[in-house]
């Protein structure tokens, strides 16, 4: 199945040719075939510069757009190219390789139409971070279960994979802020099955979460109206 | 409602009508745009010059004065108006991401 893995990117310069070498040097070892397209959202660095050296298959947004826009341009690529898979991996070396593998196998048994890379598919309390950041993912689970019955354990996870179909639904509409846990709730409210895989993330090691902490409180309260609003959408 | 009043407030409607219409022609205010204030402006001055309509609403709607129901009516109307202009700035926003989506990907392909 054609693959693609979509890696948004916002001044990651200093890791985004690490993570580029991994996915080229795990596609050569394991004969896998997973292609790759970076997003250069807007960035200020030299990003596209060590892109563009490196030959690194990439698509410079003319203007930053913010992490919903550049990963839909990426489903856009992909669904004018069409891909089976697409793959939300992260630039900034959060995310292991070996672990795609694993998120994309229930997408090819049929088993699931959306995959989420999950740092805690069962107690999220062992997850190592701040509480409040904890509390906050909970409070977003709470609120997921609440309007579409399913438990999303990780909600926040950027890892995640999807199939055609998604590709398609997500190619003419993806939320621009806060995509992860909204996209997933629109997706559930679609009717379509979303599963999580476990999987190891490692410290981000370069650059600043999306998700930051001055911000977190107008983040909970966004996120949580824009799931309420979906559920009161009425499914089709 | 006193004369002066009534003056001043069909001097200020007519005032904003004609800058409003102003614009419109200087094309710095679309004609689709336009509307969201000629409309009620127009209906508002109507209001003024009918004799003693005002009056009648005014009791009719158990203000104190004539006065303070024109300023509730224009709060009312801006704010039907503001939130008339944050639709239209967020579906420019839509509109300009996937113009930014287009020509990068378009960009790419060259």
């Amino acid at each position: 199945m054609k693959t693609l893995i979509i890696i948004p990117a916002y001044n990651e310069e200093k890791s985004i040719l690490r993570v580029y070498d991994n996915i080229i040097d795990y596609n050569k070892k394991n004969k896998s075939d997973y292609d790759i397209i970076v997003i250069n959202d807007g960035s200020k660095d030299n990003t596209e510069e060590v892109l563009s050296k490196n030959n690194i298959p990439h698509i410079k947004l003319i203007q930053n757009l913010g992490i919903g826009g550049a990963v839909q341009t990426g489903y856009k690529y992909a669904y004018e190219h069409n891909y089976d898979i697409a793959v939300q991996y992260d630039g900034d070396g959060q995310h292991n390789i070996e672990y795609v593998e694993n998120i994309i196998e229930p997408i090819k048994n049929n088993e699931a139409s959306m995959v989420i890379g999950s740092r805690f598919v069962k107690d999220i309390d062992t997850f190592k971070s701040s509480a409040a950041r904890r509390l906050g993912i909970k409070l977003i689970s709470f609120f997921i279960k609440l309007v579409t019955g399913k438990k999303i354990c990780d909600t926040t996870s950027g890892m995640r994979a999807i199939d055609k179909d998604i590709i398609k639904e997500f190619a003419s509409s993806y939320p621009t802020e806060y995509p992860e846990p909204v996209s997933t709730v629109h997706i559930l409210k679609l009717g379509y099955k979303v599963s999580e895989v476990s999987v190891e993330m490692n410290e981000r090691s370069e650059g600043v979460s999306s998700i930051r902490a001055w911000k977190n409180i107008y983040y909970m309260i966004n996120v949580i109206l824009s799931i309420v609003l979906i559920g009161l959408r009425r499914t089709r | 409602m006193s004369l002066v009043l009534k003056i001043t407030s069909v001097v200020f409607l007519i005032a904003v009508i004609v800058f409003v219409l102003h614009l419109v022609k200087k094309e710095k205010i679309a004609v689709k745009y336009s509307f969201v204030w000629l409309i009620p402006f127009t209906i508002l001055l109507i209001f003024v010059l009918i004799p003693g309509f005002l009056n009648w609403t005014t009791n009719l709607l158990g203000f104190q004065t004539a006065s303070n129901m024109i300023l509730t009516i224009l709060v009312g109307l801006l704010l039907i108006i503001s939130i008339a202009l944050t639709v239209i700035v967020s579906e420019q926003k839509e509109q300009i991401r996937l113009l930014i989506q287009e020509v990068s990907m378009l960009k790419e392909k060259k």
